[in-house]
């Protein structure tokens, strides 16, 4: 026991932008869908 | 009770009469079916794996397509000279039509297995006849799985473009389940263990059946109501 | 404010209350001894999972409904839900390898969560690829809704059978009763994430329903 912690945050960030861009990307396609549907 | 049977034979008994009488369709299905084998064949390194790790697979895949062959038949033949409307329009019931439909598709399905098996037991050099009557209840409990979704599905397919290539996408989500219990069951049978370890995919096939037949054939009227 | 609107501020709410969440789970919640900060994936993994399963289910019962009531508005929200839940299944399968590539050192598993949300999201496109291929909505609407029913009793199946033959070896479950064993700091992250899914599904659905009311309505006059 006593070894470091898995140095992988960099996966965590990735995750974290890749969820909200999903979303967002989801709601402008919505938003221009109902301009004209 | 008596009366839907009756009718469903009737529908069955005129669906594989055509079907026969031309022979296209179940010709094609078995090439079809050795083919399939024989690429499977050519899509493996003998020498990197055993053929009875691979036999499971090799084997219900090729049913998998088979099955999907036969299903997209099913209601081609209505759909050429409009009969379909001809079968609403007279006094069946329309459950009937579904069961009749199933009873078709089952025998066809059946015929290609038939040839399928002990084609795939010269190809493999599988020995099955120490297991036959076990393996041959998992082949009928899944074959039924499969064609009771699938003769559901066939019917809303035949009227939309592209039917051949929906029924895939609609159907085999829905076959991943019998076809792991099948794949489970025939890899087992195959590796001879007992028979108490098989039964409980039997019995899980069993329930995908009893739960599936019911609710497709509960379903089957909505698709061809006006 | 119509269903649209509100639609869209449901979502602006939720996408706020998501950045609340990862405050909570980048500085208030713990790191996990043995996966590292990795770990914290769960936080938007699971919920999205979840709510793909919901969008499922709740695409299934409005077809079933449909059925026997007869009503289109069944059938645009079941429409609206498919869509909306195949957003979600994107979010599970793009986070899920992110997650395991760190964790179990391969980008793909055949893991139950996974697993089971491949199978909805192969469900999900079916379902809307048949709609695109029916013109006529009645009978667009009762194609979808025997899809639909087949795909929850799917689903359904799929969690009760691991129930039904326990001996077996283990099957996908997602879901299992009894109390979850996270620590508390862990489980409050983690169903704080729930919520803000459960808004950004309801946002979303009511801005995709809209649409197809509005598609719908252009077609009937």
């Amino acid at each position: 026991m006593g070894d470091t912690v898995p140095q992988n945050a960099g996966y965590l960030m990735a995750a974290y932008i890749l969820v909200p861009t999903i979303l967002i990307a989801y709601a402008v396609s919505l938003y221009r869908r109902s301009r004209n549907p | 009770m008596r009366e839907l049977w009756r009718q469903a034979w009737t529908i069955a008994r005129k669906d594989l009469t055509l079907e026969f009488r031309s022979r296209t369709a179940i010709v094609s299905a078995l090439v079809f079916t050795a083919l399939v084998l024989t690429v499977f064949n050519f899509g493996r390194d003998p020498t990197a794996v055993s053929t009875l790790d691979l036999a499971p697979s090799i084997l219900w895949v090729t049913f998998t397509f088979a099955a999907m062959l036969a299903l997209n038949r099913a209601f081609q033949l209505e759909l050429e000279n409009q009969a379909l409307e001809g079968l609403l329009i007279s006094p069946l019931d329309r459950r009937s039509l579904y069961w009749g439909k199933l009873l078709a598709n089952l025998a066809f399905v059946v015929v290609v297995e038939a040839v399928g098996l002990p084609l795939f037991v010269l190809f493999f050099n599988v020995a099955v006849g120490h297991i036959l009557l076990p393996l041959l209840a998992v082949m009928a409990l899944a074959t039924l799985g499969f064609v009771a979704v699938g003769t559901l599905f066939s019917a809303m397919v035949v009227r939309t473009r592209f039917a051949e290539l929906m029924l895939p996408v609609l159907l085999l989500p829905f076959l991943l389940l019998p076809l792991t219990y099948a794949v489970q069951a025939t890899a087992r049978l195959l590796a001879g263990r007992p028979l108490s370890e098989v039964a409980g995919w039997l019995r899980l096939l069993a329930a995908y059946d009893i739960v599936f037949v019911a609710v497709a054939s509960w379903l089957f009227p909505y698709t061809v109501e006006e | 404010m119509t269903i649209a609107q509100k639609g869209r501020w449901l979502v602006i709410v939720g996408l706020v209350l998501l950045g609340g969440v990862y405050v909570r789970a980048l500085a208030f919640t713990p790191v996990e001894r043995f996966q590292g900060p990795a770990q914290k994936i769960f936080y938007v993994h699971v919920p999205a999972a979840v709510t793909t399963e919901l969008a499922v289910i709740l695409m299934g019962l409005a077809g079933a409904f449909f059925l026997f009531l007869k009503d289109l508005r069944l059938d645009r929200f079941a429409e609206a839900s498919a869509e909306v839940g195949t957003v979600f299944a994107a979010i599970v399968l793009t986070t899920g390898p992110i997650w395991g590539k760190p964790i179990w050192g391969t980008w793909w598993t055949w893991d139950a969560r996974l697993t089971l949300t491949l199978l909805l999201f192969f469900l999900l496109v079916g379902y809307q690829v048949l709609r695109g291929a029916v013109t006529d909505s009645g009978l667009r609407a009762r194609y979808s809704a025997v899809l639909g029913i087949c795909a929850v009793v799917l689903v359904v199946f799929n969690h009760l059978s691991v129930y039904l033959f326990p001996t077996l070896h283990p099957q996908p479950i997602v879901i299992k009763p009894g109390k979850p064993d996270l620590p508390p700091a862990m489980l409050l992250t983690l169903l704080l994430s729930f919520g803000v899914f459960l808004v950004l599904y309801v946002g979303f659905v009511m801005q995709r329903y809209d649409i197809a009311r509005r598609r719908g309505e252009a077609v009937h006059g």
